[in-house]
């Protein structure tokens, strides 16, 4: 029994190591984004063009904004030729930069993980966010490592509500009440993004 | 007096009955909003309502100091004490139960009959505030929320959810007992009048940079009140039938073993191209004993498409002591809060 035991725990220190590394780089990974955010997009001293530019770069390279796109759209993903997805993924893009970019000016806190679960393929990191002026909030970011073992963030959940689901809600809901389906979709998120 | 208890359990035994038979037929459709028409009407009034009187009444809340108004707002919450202990017993759920009767003995003590809400301070372990309500219950015993309904006022609910606020609103053991005492309407209001408030005045910044930001704000609310209701009573986020076609399969049980040196933790602002699908990176920290960490490594993984895990989605199994179940009142919590200046939040 107590053999069986020591080569278990043998066997598994390995596997161990490797998680606890791994964990530790996502939350490193999310702090690290949290404080560029701070330092890129929050400053009040630059110009909304350039908080929007720095946003888009942000969340371009630590966002699976391909991933996103598509689930947003849903089950109408496969029924639109290539040519719309792209055109809808840029739509996308810059309606989530111009949705997004503003909410950051001025803001002061601190990005804090406090756990990090790995959990079939993908790191669930926990994250309190400490505003200056208000309470903490509580978030969950879902990420993985992509094929040049970068981090990418697939989903961001706040007290129980995840953000992609609930953008997939919405663009289905405008989907099914325009006439022109994704296509007026699109046109909606420009005319928001261009009104922003 | 029996008559009327026993009465009353007929009635309400039978409403269940025939609550419980219409919902069950709803449950598989996620959207679920058979009357979204009569909702969106609804919702329309709710938010002219709400632009002419009580968004200006909460604006005006918020200039008031914080005493009185945090002290008024204390005590209409302890006032909720007897309705959450009653549905917090009904459910069995010895850790509400718990924690309720823990909050309320040291508020009332300590807090100065609830004025403050002491126990929430470091100092008594930041007790959160639980608030059970009937809806909570019935779905404890296992009664599916049903259709989606957009109540005048109240705004977001289900069919289930607006039976728990009328059966809480007609048994509170406050209302028996301000009838018992002949106290007025007036009176029996202010509890509700000053969470109300209370609870749009948290969420006051918040809600209009939604409105504002918003393609379907009908369709943000829904979703919203969805899935924090989904997560107040089970303690589960939303997961595997949402969350389809990850990046990576569950089902692959791909173990490879990855130097985490490789790994870099910066944050490139140069993205890559954004209109390509990444390509993953299949990473088994496996918890499964590898016989060989070479023959593990030796092991590629496979870049395509595949189903949501079934289980995986954070949080799912482990909410306890991260949000505590807690229901903020009639506004759902929300997607994009945190990075305002705002003082609204959506924790309590």
């Amino acid at each position: 029994m107590l053999k069986r035991f020591v080569l278990t725990f043998l066997l598994l220190t390995p596997t161990i190591t490797i998680s606890g590394g791994l964990t530790d780089k996502s939350k490193s990974f999310v702090e690290n984004l949290g404080k560029e955010v701070v330092e890129k997009v929050s400053d009040v001293n630059i110009s909304d063009n350039q908080r929007q530019q720095n946003f888009e770069k942000l969340y371009l390279s630590t966002f699976d904004n391909y991933y996103i796109s598509r689930f947003v759209l849903g089950r109408y993903w496969r029924t639109i030729d290539k040519s719309i997805q792209k055109q809808f993924v840029k739509s996308f893009n810059k309606y989530i930069v111009a949705t997004y970019a503003p909410k950051f000016k001025g803001w002061e806190g601190t990005f804090k993980a406090t756990d990090s679960l790995f959990e079939n393929n993908y790191y669930n990191v926990k994250m309190d966010i400490e505003n200056k002026d208000g309470p903490t909030l509580k978030m969950m970011w879902k990420m993985y490592l992509n094929k040049n073992k970068e981090f990418k963030v697939l989903d961001v959940n706040i007290d129980g509500v995840s953000m992609l689901v609930t953008q997939r809600a919405e663009f289905l809901s405008v989907i099914k009440n325009n006439p022109n389906g994704v296509k007026g979709l699109i046109a909606e998120m420009e005319k928001k993004s261009a009104g922003s | 007096m029996f008559h009327f208890f026993k009465n009353i359990q007929t009635k309400f035994f039978v409403f269940l009955l025939v609550l419980v038979i219409p919902l069950s037929g709803y449950s598989a459709d996620s959207e679920n909003d058979p009357f979204e028409s009569t909702n969106r009407n609804i919702f329309k009034f709710n938010n002219v309502l709400d632009d002419n009187f009580f968004k200006p009444v909460a604006k005006g809340w918020r200039k008031i100091p914080d005493i009185p108004r945090k002290p008024l707002s204390n005590l209409a919450s302890t006032a909720q004490t007897p309705i959450s202990l009653a549905n917090a017993i009904l459910q069995l759920n010895r850790e509400s139960i718990g924690n309720i009767l823990a909050k309320f003995l040291i508020n009332m003590t300590f807090g100065l009959g609830g004025m403050f809400d002491v126990a929430s301070k470091q100092e008594f372990g930041s007790m959160p505030t639980v608030v059970e309500d009937f809806g909570q219950t019935l779905a404890t015993w296992g009664v599916p929320d049903g259709p989606y309904v957009m109540l005048p006022i109240f705004g977001p609910s289900s069919v289930r959810d607006s039976f728990g606020l009328g059966v809480d609103t007609v048994f509170n053991p406050l209302s028996f007992a301000y009838r018992m005492n002949n106290i007025g309407l007036e009176a029996r209001l202010s509890g509700p009048t000053v969470r109300g408030v209370t609870t749009r005045e948290k969420y006051l910044d918040y809600v209009d940079e939604m409105k504002a930001s918003s393609l379907d704000f009908y369709a943000t609310m829904r979703s919203l009140y969805r899935q924090k209701r989904k997560k107040d009573i089970s303690g589960e986020l939303e997961e595997s039938s949402s969350l389809l076609g990850l990046p990576i399969k569950s089902t692959e049980n791909v173990e490879q073993s990855i130097d985490d040196s490789e790994v870099s933790t910066e944050v490139s602002i140069e993205p890559s191209e954004i209109i390509e699908e990444d390509k993953p990176q299949k990473v088994a920290e496996t918890k499964t004993p590898s016989s060989s960490l070479e023959d593990t490594a030796k092991t590629v993984a496979k870049n395509d498409i595949g189903l949501m895990p079934s289980s995986s989605y954070p949080g799912a199994r482990d909410t306890a002591g991260y949000a505590p179940r807690i229901y903020n009142g009639l506004m759902p919590s929300s997607t994009y809060p945190g990075f305002s200046g705002s003082r609204v939040n959506l924790i309590e």
